[in-house]
């Protein structure tokens, strides 16, 4: 139990204190209820734009995480050298001293032999960690950070492709505006996701003001419940669907943005028969086909009016034509009735559906916003999780996104936006500064990122210096290779010039969150030394050599509990809100908080100068307020810096404790800034066709096959293995899905929502096709196995439901835990990463994502008379 | 003045917002809930959906808890919110028979979540409420008389729920209700509700 501490408490103590929630990364702003030491109550904070005052359920149920009597107190040393799930750690504990000696040595020697043999590993749930973790790892010397699971957890197509595409690292509707919305595979505004909570009050004004929303989704759940139109699918053929969709708007309907293609993309381009684009013989910029002079310039001389967009064209010997005239070409194969077989919805609806989606675009109209004139396109085709999770991550989520261009629907009044891809800063200090920005040939870059590399310009793939091959894969963000079962098989195969020792982990479960629990496993066991930063012992701290108790939410400072804007922070117009993250409440026994350890540690290890360089870079620190030398901040002072840095001397880490934030209004050429910003986006990825050839160049000499149908420049529709599986008996595709009680955190310990959970019908059961299951002689409740054609299966009880594809069998969460530290989660629902291969061949071979359906055989469980 | 509830099931995403933060804000002992949502499926495939139903007492007019207490615990006050005095109540339960909404519950088990024992917030917030009583919703009577909203309402995240007077024909309750065809649940029953639903 916490008691009341003098810093914290006096005997008449009643405190709202402001700070931010951390149940999930949107980081809601919240007001903490503090009564004689006792944090009674969480509230939404009314002054902030994230959040508006509301929570989700997990957002009030954060009480019955902090207060959770399994918590960490004290840190600890396992005595069982053995490490397995089935391995007892036999836990010691010891001091802080103790621990942070030994941790120490460790990394003092690793530092000096190689210290790129150190993975760090944190997860997404606590935004304001990145920092911390990033710069500990650069300053230390390792390329190997890792951000939670490399499976199921997070999205390399979706924040690829958001980031070239729109600047950012996902997409959302304008629900300020937006008339007609099709998700694919996505909940945003309706369970999980970036800006969840917010999104929810956003979405429900836009259906309520009348916008539609159709929804793609092999279950009608969450978003699909609330749409005007359910549209299921067979799982993972969203790219079908949507391709189809572009045929109809492209050649049937031609309702096509033509002034933005010219303007925006790379579609005037001339490409030659390599596919490439024809450059100048000087300056090597793309040529464009100028209508009005009649010749091939380079695109950055030409007024976009007058680039064609169609035809072909002679440029010296070289036959081209603009790749809008080869997408129009490419997207003739994908027909309605072609898109039927594929995914099963009816070609009369692929039809239907585009035709509502380019005529609602008003293509050509403009509307104004706060005394700007700027083009109204009220439709959006929004992707994310669900399409994206698959073989064909990159083309699923791309196809999804093209419609919005073929209409011009980018960042701009009523569209598809990215999360604030631009800030211009608060109007005192006009930090915190960003803006899309031409790269190489004219295409955009990013204007914030959240580390790995900046999704373009793509780097050059090389031998790789990292575990999870990034710097090879150069379109991939999280990795397989850190767990798989080929790593070392791949590690030797491209020469991984160490292998690693040390893993320092921070909140990540990684043996729930990623694929079958014995693969993570075996990659766990490896680790000479293992360091867990955690708030229980989970059945990943159960591999560590050292387990240090963390500090909850509730007791933790973060000067950036939503930045950057372009993860947690809600999109379109309103106000941009900076909260902080403060301490309601002292530490319980020994806990620590992360931050300040990872501080004490470069201190121990010796590289705080490094370490103060690292933040002043990622933390974009300007005189008087960069971190100096090898000098000794607090994490405090550090967060005092960070916020005067960006908002004025008198607005230090003092001021935001009373004040819990700043915000100011956002402008209408930050909303929709894509009017304003010089950059164009490919239509036509032209540099995915040596990112292919670079692969392969070093892939296949040491006998890797780069299949390089996934490195062409238009997107197709290619199946996962799932739909390859012909084998009788395999009837269903199991999916996972994002509970709305349980996402991104550790919630199936929260009892309070595990209560929840326990009332809901779907939670904690495998949901299956009511018809299907009653085929195969199935009733609602029964025990099953649920068995993949490898053989790795789970065991649940079904929920027969008519809201589900017939092939469709979804599991919903990171569920199924066994460990004894978080016994109210232990045995609550049905691991589906279970079911999950992890290798090579269950990845997208162009950006690493892990497949996440997999074909299945379901059969009962239970005992027949 | 009579208070009552509109939910509106075109805004209601079934996020548990309302049943969390009820129970966060009364500190309800496991298996007790003044606030719940509901789930189940309407229409065939692939016309179907999910339907999202959250449920509170219904502080009916007529309510049948009220007239079949035996010791005067279940009343009706003024304003028309059904309360219960647990000083009163004798635990017999007659009322959750009577209740046709099942909106009532029993506080005879733990006072705490954790098999470990009572936390720091459960000390101050669980324990206090009375044993072996009826426990239901009276629309935040605290945070009312307080000039605030009941807690459900002030937090749900898409708005989805609106307190206020019934008796006022201006007040948004009135005017959804008219405008948008509110409904209570279980009209037959002739219990008179004072939560309206919206159509979704």
């Amino acid at each position: 139990m916490n008691l009341p501490h003098p810093e914290f408490a006096t005997t008449t103590d009643d405190a709202w204190v402001p700070s931010a929630c951390a149940l999930c990364y949107g980081s809601c702003s919240i007001l903490a209820h503090r009564v004689d030491g006792v944090v009674v109550k969480v509230e939404g904070n009314p002054d902030s734009v994230v959040g508006k005052g509301r929570l989700c359920g997990k957002g009030v149920s954060g009480l019955a995480c902090h207060y959770d009597p399994n918590r960490l107190k004290v840190p600890l040393r396992r005595t069982n050298p053995k490490k397995g799930i089935n391995e007892d750690p036999g836990w010691k504990e010891i001091s802080w001293d103790e621990a942070l000696d030994e941790i120490a040595t460790v990394l003092k020697r690793l530092r000096a032999d190689d210290p790129r043999k150190l993975l760090m590993q944190r997860t997404t749930t606590v935004t304001a960690s990145r920092i911390p973790f990033q710069t500990f790892g650069t300053a230390f010397g390792t390329p190997n950070i890792s951000t939670s699971g490399g499976g199921l957890h997070c999205g390399n197509g979706a924040h690829l492709i958001s980031g070239i595409m729109h600047a950012s690292w996902g997409i959302v509707p304008d629900f300020h505006y937006c008339n007609y919305s099709i998700y694919f595979g996505a909940s945003k505004g309706h369970a999980a996701g970036h800006a969840a909570n917010s999104n929810m009050g956003l979405s429900a004004d836009a259906r309520a003001r009348g916008m539609k929303m159709v929804v793609v989704d092999p279950m009608c759940n969450f978003a699909a419940a609330k749409a005007s139109e359910w549209v299921p699918l067979r799982v993972g053929t969203d790219a079908a669907l949507a391709l189809a969709m572009c045929n109809v708007i492209a050649n049937e309907l031609e309702i096509l943005d033509k002034p933005y293609l010219q303007a925006k993309t790379n579609s005037p381009y001339l490409i030659g028969p390599d596919k490439r684009y024809v450059r100048d013989p000087v300056n090597e910029q793309p040529l464009v086909w100028d209508l009005k002079e009649n010749k091939a310039r380079p695109y950055n001389e030409v007024p976009s009016e007058n680039m064609a967009l169609e035809g072909k064209y002679q440029v010296g010997t070289v036959s081209c034509q603009p790749a809008f005239a080869l997408l129009r070409e490419h997207l003739k194969k994908f027909t309605p009735a072609w898109a039927e077989e594929v995914s099963t919805v009816p070609a009369a609806n692929v039809r239907r559906l585009a035709t509502e989606f380019a005529t609602e675009a008003r293509v050509g109209s403009t509307i104004v916003i706060d005394g700007v004139t700027l083009p109204y396109r009220p439709v959006a085709s929004i992707a994310f999780r669900g399409s994206q999770g698959h073989m064909n991550s990159a083309y699923n989520f791309l196809a999804a996104d093209l419609l919005n261009h073929l209409v011009g629907a980018a960042d701009v009044v009523g569209s598809c936006l990215g999360f604030n891809s631009a800030s211009l800063g608060h109007p005192d200090t006009n930090r915190p500064y960003y803006f899309p920005k031409p790269g190489p040939d004219g295409l955009m870059t990013v204007g914030m990122w959240m580390g790995y590399h900046t999704p373009y310009p793509a780097g050059e793939p090389r031998m790789p210096q990292k575990m999870g091959l990034q710097d090879l894969f150069i379109m991939g963000m999280t990795s397989p290779f850190l767990d798989s079962t080929d790593q070392e098989e791949f590690w030797t195969k491209f020469e991984l010039p160490y292998r690693p020792e040390v893993l320092m982990n921070f909140g990540s479960n990684l043996l729930l969150s990623i694929a079958n629990s014995e693969t993570v496993a075996a990659s766990l066991a490896k680790y000479k030394f293992m360091v867990s930063f955690d708030l229980y012992l989970t059945e990943t701290s159960n591999f560590a050599d050292i387990v240090l108790p963390d500090c909850s939410y509730l007791q933790s400072y973060e000067s950036r509990a939503n930045f950057p804007f372009i993860l947690s922070h809600p999109a379109g117009p309103g106000e941009y809100s900076w909260p902080i993250r403060q301490a309601v409440l002292p530490p319980d026994g020994e806990q620590r908080r992360f931050t300040e350890v990872l501080l004490e540690l470069s201190d121990r290890v010796g590289f705080r100068d490094k370490l103060n360089a690292a933040m002043n870079m990622s933390m974009n620190l300007q005189a008087p307020y960069q971190l100096e030398g090898a000098q000794k901040y607090t994490h405090e002072e550090i967060c005092d810096m960070d916020l005067k840095c960006h908002f004025g001397p008198e607005r230090g880490l003092e001021w935001f404790k009373e004040h819990g934030l700043i915000s100011w209004k956002k402008r209408p050429e930050e909303v929709y800034w894509r009017p304003f910003a010089d950059v164009r986006v490919p239509i036509y990825w032209e540099f995915l066709i040596p990112v292919g050839e670079q692969i392969a160049a070093i892939a296949e000499p040491r006998g890797l096959k780069i299949p390089r149908e996934y490195y062409e420049p238009l997107p197709d529709f290619l199946p996962c293995l799932s739909h390859c599986c012909k084998k009788p008996g395999f009837d269903f595709s199991a999916f996972y899905y994002r509970d709305i009680l349980h996402t991104n955190s550790y919630t199936l310990e929260n009892p309070w929502l595990d209560e929840a959970a326990q009332l809901d019908p779907y939670s904690y059961a495998i949901a299956i096709n009511a018809d299907a299951a009653r085929g195969k002689g199935l009733k609602d409740g029964e025990l099953v196995w649920v068995e993949t054609e490898t053989g790795r299966k789970v065991k649940g009880r079904i929920k027969l439901t008519r809201a589900i594809h017939p092939e469709g069998l979804g599991i919903a969460a990171c569920a199924g835990h066994w460990a004894e530290g978080m016994p109210v989660a232990k045995g609550k629902g049905v691991m589906f990463n279970d079911l999950l291969e992890l290798d090579w061949a269950h990845v997208s071979p162009v950006n690493l994502n892990l497949d996440l359906c997999v074909r299945v055989k379901v059969t009962s469980a239970e005992q027949r008379q | 003045m009579k208070w009552g509830m509109v939910i509106d099931l075109k805004r209601c995403i079934g996020c548990y917002g309302c049943q969390l933060s009820c129970k966060a804000e009364h500190g309800t002992p496991p298996g007790v809930f003044f606030a719940r949502v509901l789930k189940c499926e309407e229409g065939e495939y692939p016309s179907v959906r999910q339907v999202f139903l959250p449920v509170l007492c219904n502080h009916c007019e007529d309510a049948p808890c009220v007239d079949t207490c035996p010791t005067g615990a279940s009343f009706k006050w003024a304003d028309g919110t059904v309360d219960v005095d647990h000083d009163k109540c004798v635990g017999c339960r007659t009322c959750m028979m009577a209740c046709p909404y099942g909106q009532r519950y029993y506080n005879d088990g733990d006072a705490h979540y954790f098999p470990k024992g009572t936390t720091a917030y459960e000390e101050k917030m669980v324990v206090r409420h009375q044993r072996n009583v009826v426990m239901k919703c009276n629309f935040c009577r605290d945070r009312v008389q307080a000039g605030k909203l009941p807690a459900c309402v002030a937090n749900c995240p898409t708005t989805a729920r609106i307190f206020g007077d019934l008796d006022d024909p201006l007040s948004e309750v009135s005017r959804l209700i008219k405008d948008r065809g509110g409904f209570p649940l279980h009209p037959e029953l002739g219990t008179k509700p004072s939560v309206y639903y919206l159509p979704p």
